[in-house]
């Protein structure tokens, strides 16, 4: 049965096409997945199905109802669900209290938490979810959150649920039980949307795959008749680049943590002992909230320690703060670019500053020079080919890669000792994901140590010489990464079993 | 001596009865991720038109409605700036301070001339409820005092019920921790947080009533004095919890009311050394409360929908 | 030229024309006419030389007031406490002037030093509670300000107290900054303070500790990881801004009243915050915005004299500025409507 129908779909966001005249049939019982780069417009195509945003254009029909959703409210009356990348659960409440939330029930305004919570707990058995109603959100992990997430759906009846990257937060394990509960879902005769911009997946559990190109549509068809080459040519207009030949590392050792512990908010790591040589890529993989922040920022000298020690170079950096390790070459690249690298309403020249005590060549007897950093920003502006009106606009007007690269140019122009990135790529399209890793290969065979933070075990694969595997801020092993490396063994690590190795 | 402690607290209940007003509404106000510590302003307005209207009707009721909608308005305007707006929440909030404290001095000037004769109002008188009024201390502090406190107590009551055993009171959290969380629930973001802001202006409204129409019965430029503040005070203090926010009114009520009590003591001091009694309480208690004490997440943030 | 900005300058002349129009309607209410109310004003603050010192007279402790203002609002330490930081700026100064025998010269020198450390101390007591424990320094700067004015009234009826007199206020003080016109109030603390405003400008927009403190407002996890030490930094803040307000307090007692009592300051660091907000927190516009505030209420005083206008006038007049400028985004959104 036809669930949706979308006919010649348009958004557009301050005069640039998100969405550009697209078809989309789902029926019920049916996996689709949405494929696309970042970008490409996926999300903005379902936000207009869930109601978040309102079409230009087109014509939407639920069962053969024309509607335009003015809020998920609306959405919800149509039996559809989303579940967002980033979860809208909110952590100080309970699970029941999360999945009934805004919910009309009986009794209302008066809360019957009891009757609910004995609901919720047979839903959740229904699935095999294994989720205690009246535990707070907060407590519960990645994984759980996301089942409260989709038990909110069922709860309310979805009959076409949206998923927004769902596998970016699970270990390769737990994604095989979650598509488990997907195909028990579509033969319920729900509609399943995935999106996702990984092409292994959609291969594995999708019906029929869908992708958007540039806000347009660039095919649609069986997933029996597709394979990957023929996706990602749709998907990014070419096919993806050949695997490079890895560096060898240099025999000495670059960055060495010794036992280090590290204390503050959230999780952190504890007895750390790894080596990174020059010119080696370590790579640092986990499922996202294991330590890998604390990591980061025990490197970068933001987060304080219990106890061990850190070397650069076989120099003891252990007692220095952030602003001199800037200056004795540390590199950081954070995964949040807007919180943690950049002063959004300043301008390009003035995020250039934004780097310790290693800004000091754009002062002269302590008075900034406008000229040095206007001719440096200039350089770094055609190196890194940063598409921006001038050095002196703002940094908020400027596209996500293109910020990106700022920070790239900011933090590795000069000559570097140790390279920490934190999700280089998280959010920048293919083009520029393999500036930026161009960018880590050069600083490689320059000699630099580099630890390379990822949930994404395709870049990881691509790029790291060895991958370190951290779960619950542990170090469950570091293995090589070659053609022997067994990726389920890599999940099962993921996961928390300790395989001791290499 | 007893007698000495029992009307110190009857005193304190009656200091911290506008704060405690005020601070309800705020309280309500932050939980649902706005804050604004512009709450002098909400009160002086309040006062103002609650005494003008009175001293001009002579209808104590009318005075009070008059007063809650000024309330309402100072305090839906703040909410416009920081909703529609996203402007700076605190700055907004100051700004509204001086504003209310020109607008009402300068049209108390107009209104009553700078003649020497303090124009008054008629005030409420204290209810003694029967028989519970016979309990010896409570029935003094508790039972024998103006409408405003009887009214403060169910406020209390209400707003806990509210806030804790009710949807509204959930909805209004997940506004305030995770608005994109609420809104794909299907709770309306903005209404909520307008709304909070309506309870903010009608409590600080009230407020503002009882100083003129219960506790002075005339009106002066600044009347409300910081109160405000001391308001906030006691937000932070009680943790948001309508019974905290009572309790922490009454500590700084009691501070005040046993500064007062030493100022006419006769004690050969200068008198300074004891009104800065409240605000050096005020001062420490929040060193001393503020562990564990958690904003809500979004607090001071507006929501975007369409935000890329 | 960008969308927001055009929109930005469209909406100072639109600021104005609602102002102006405001006022008219409030002087309509108290019944005078608006030409002579307007006369009183302009007399008030350009009638004659001896007007016009008076407003720079009032403008330097606004001004000075504002760039510490400014300063502490880079870092999003909200600083509504420099009332309180004035009145310790005044209190050192009669102090030294009492008890330090010394040289007119030295006297004055060593109360602009003594003051601006003290009240930078005063102020660091928010800012530690503020970096260190994360109390909200709204609140604490406000109560300080009440806890400075009763330092001074205790000071004032006892070691500070003029033994001649009745009255709670300390002996006239002899020691003065040298007058720079001539029959006037005009003292050298306004050269002094423009010169402030410059330099600190400067200050904050070409040195490296100036862009550490701009940072940290913009950005404060982003400067944490760039290596700038936050609570150092917003203690530096707070301790300028604690200074800067200090000095204002000394210029009143050194350059203008002479006499320590309570009510020294009328209101100058609360009305300095609206200063620094209209300066959009910039030292160097804090120079026009003090002047035309200063010039708002001398011209409302004179006003009230001639036109019988309630001086509150001002204030009022002054949070309507402030209201349109700060919420302008909102109540005038066709000036920054995107053209689709």
């Amino acid at each position: 049965m036809n669930l949706v129908s979308m006919k010649g779909i348009s958004k557009s966001f301050f005069g640039v096409y998100a969405n550009k005249d697209v078809d989309l049939e789902i029926n019920s019982g049916e996996i689709v997945a949405l494929l696309g780069e970042n970008g490409a417009g996926k999300t903005t195509l379902m936000n207009i199905l869930y109601g978040i945003y309102q079409k230009d254009d087109g014509i939407l029909k639920i069962k053969d109802d024309d509607v335009c959703f003015k809020s998920p409210k609306d959405a919800l009356k149509y039996n559809i669900g989303m579940v967002h990348q980033h979860f809208t659960l909110v952590p100080s409440l309970t699970v029941e209290q999360n999945i009934t939330l805004g919910e009309n029930f009986k009794g209302y305004p008066f809360l019957k938490t009891k009757d609910r919570e004995a609901e919720i707990a047979k839903l959740s058995k229904e699935f095999n979810f294994a989720i205690n109603p009246s535990e707070l959100v907060k407590d519960l992990s990645i994984g759980q959150q996301q089942r409260v997430e989709i038990l909110k759906l069922l709860y309310r009846k979805a009959q076409i649920l949206i998923l927004d990257e769902p596998t970016a937060v699970l270990t390769p394990q737990e994604t095989e039980s979650f598509f488990e509960v997907l195909k028990k879902l579509a033969k319920q005769n729900c509609a399943i949307i995935l999106i996702t911009h990984r092409i292994s997946e959609v291969l594995k559990i999708a019906d029929r795959v869908v992708v958007l190109r540039d806000g347009v549509k660039e095919l649609d068809d069986k997933t029996k008749n597709l394979n990957k080459n023929t996706l990602s040519k749709a998907m990014i207009g070419r096919e993806l680049k050949k695997q490079q030949i890895k560096y060898v590392p240099r025999k000495e050792v670059g960055l060495s943590l010794k036992n280090l512990s590290s204390i503050g908010i959230g999780r952190n790591i504890s007895y750390f002992n790894f080596d990174v040589l020059k010119g080696e890529i370590l790579g640092v993989a986990g499922v996202d909230g294991n330590g890998q922040k604390a990591l980061a920022e025990s490197i970068v000298g933001i987060r304080k320690y219990s106890n061990g020690k850190i070397f650069i170079d076989g120099e003891d950096i252990t007692n220095l703060s952030t602003a001199k390790r800037k200056e004795s070459k540390i590199a950081y690249i954070s995964d949040d670019r807007h919180h943690d690298g950049l002063l959004l309403n300043y301008s390009v020249e003035e995020n250039l500053l934004l780097k310790g005590d290693a800004s000091k060549k754009y002062y002269k007897k302590g008075v900034l020079s406008k000229n040095i950093l206007s001719q440096d920003a200039t350089s770094k502006i055609d190196e890194y080919k940063i598409k921006t009106y001038s050095s002196k606009t703002p940094i908020r007007l400027l596209s996500g890669g293109n910020q990106q690269k700022l920070i790239l140019a900011r933090e590795i122009s000069e000559e570097t000792s140790v390279v920490v990135a934190f999700q280089p790529t998280r959010g920048l399209d293919v083009g520029a994901s393999e500036s930026v890793h161009d960018k880590l290969y050069q600083k490689q065979k320059e000699g630099a140590s580099i630890v390379l933070i990822s949930t994404d075990m395709d870049e990881l694969r691509k790029m790291s010489n060895r991958i370190l595997v951290i779960h619950d801020g542990m170090i469950m092993g570091i293995v090589d990464n070659d053609q022997n490396l067994d990726i389920t063994k890599v999940g099962l690590m993921m996961a928390g079993s300790g395989v001791k190795n290499g | 001596m007893i007698a000495l402690i029992t009307s110190i607290i009857a005193a304190a209940i009656r200091i911290a009865t506008p704060l405690t007003f005020a601070g309800i509404g705020e309280a309500i106000n932050e939980k649902s991720g706005v804050i604004n510590i512009g709450l002098d302003s909400i009160m002086l307005s309040g006062a103002f038109v609650s005494f003008y209207v009175c001293n001009k009707t002579d209808n104590i009721l009318l005075g009070v409605f008059a007063g809650l909608i000024s309330g309402i308005i100072i305090s839906l305007f703040h909410g416009y700036l920081a909703i529609k707006g996203k402007a700076n929440q605190t700055i907004i909030g100051l700004a509204l301070n001086f504003f209310a404290l020109g607008l009402t001095s300068f049209l108390f000037l107009v209104g009553f001339g700078t003649s020497t004769e303090l124009p008054t109002c008629r005030i409420v008188s204290n209810i003694s409820i029967p028989l519970l009024n016979k309990i010896p201390i409570l029935g003094e502090v508790v039972f024998s005092q103006n409408i405003f406190v009887y009214l403060l107590f169910l406020t209390i009551i209400l707003s806990y019920i509210i806030m804790y055993k009710t949807s509204w009171g959930i909805s209004l959290i997940s506004v305030g921790e995770n608005p994109k969380a609420a809104d794909t629930a299907g709770i309306d973001v903005k209404k909520t947080r307008y709304l909070a802001c309506i309870i903010n202006g009608l409590l600080g409204g009230l407020a503002g009533s009882y100083l003129t129409l219960a506790q002075l019965g005339f009106f002066m430029e600044n009347i409300t004095n910081g109160k405000g503040y001391m308001a906030l005070v006691a937000v932070i203090l009680g943790k948001r919890n309508p019974l905290g926010i009572f309790l922490a009114a009454l500590v700084i009520g009691v501070a005040d009311a046993t500064q007062i009590r030493l100022q006419t003591a006769g004690i050969p001091l200068p008198s300074e050394i004891f009104t800065m009694l409240p605000y050096f309480v005020a001062m420490i208690v929040l060193l001393f409360s503020i562990k564990n004490n958690k904003d809500p997440l979004a607090l001071g943030t507006p929501y975007e929908r369409n935000a890329r | 030229m960008d969308k927001k900005k055009k929109g930005k300058i469209i909406s100072i002349f639109l600021i104005a024309i609602i102002t102006l129009f405001i006022s008219w309607i409030l002087i309509l209410l108290v019944g005078t006419s608006f030409t002579k109310a307007c006369s009183g004003f302009y007399k008030g603050i350009l009638g004659s030389s001896y007007n016009i010192s008076e407003v720079l007279v009032k403008m330097s402790p606004l001004l000075l007031c504002s760039i510490g203002i400014s300063v502490a609002f880079q870092t999003n330490f909200i600083n509504i406490g420099a009332d309180g930081q004035l009145y310790i700026g005044a209190i050192i100064a009669t102090i030294v002037a009492m008890y330090f025998n010394l040289p007119t010269i030295l006297v004055l020198i060593i109360a602009l030093i003594l003051g601006f450390i003290f009240g930078g101390m005063y102020s660091l007591i928010p800012g530690i509670l503020k970096s260190k424990f994360g109390i909200s320094e709204v609140i604490n700067t406000i109560m300080l300000n009440y806890i400075a004015i009763g330092i001074t009234g205790i000071l004032v009826k006892t070691i500070l107290m003029d033994k001649s007199g009745y009255f709670p206020m300390s002996p006239e003080i002899e020691a003065s900054f040298p007058i720079i016109i001539g029959k006037t109030r005009l003292h050298l603390g306004i050269i002094i303070s423009i010169v402030l405003a410059l330099v600190v400008q400067f200050w904050l927009d070409r040195t490296k500790s100036g862009f550490y403190i701009r940072a940290i407002g913009q950005n404060v996890r982003a400067s944490r990881c760039a290596g700038i030490k936050i609570n150092k930094n917003i203690l530096i803040s707070a301790m300028l801004s604690g200074g800067f307000a200090a000095l204002a307090g000394v210029f009143e007692i050194l350059g203008v009243q002479h006499r320590l009592m309570v009510g020294i300051s009328s209101d100058f660091g609360y009305t300095a915050i609206i200063v620094a907000l209209l300066a959009n927190n910039k030292p160097k516009n804090c120079i026009l915005t003090s002047l035309g505030i200063a010039a708002l209420q001398v011209g409302s005083l004179s006003m009230q004299r001639y036109a019988g206008v309630p001086s509150s006038i001002a204030l009022l007049i002054m949070g309507v500025i402030v209201l349109l400028h700060l919420g302008n985004e909102a109540l005038f959104p066709f000036l920054y409507k995107e053209s689709k």
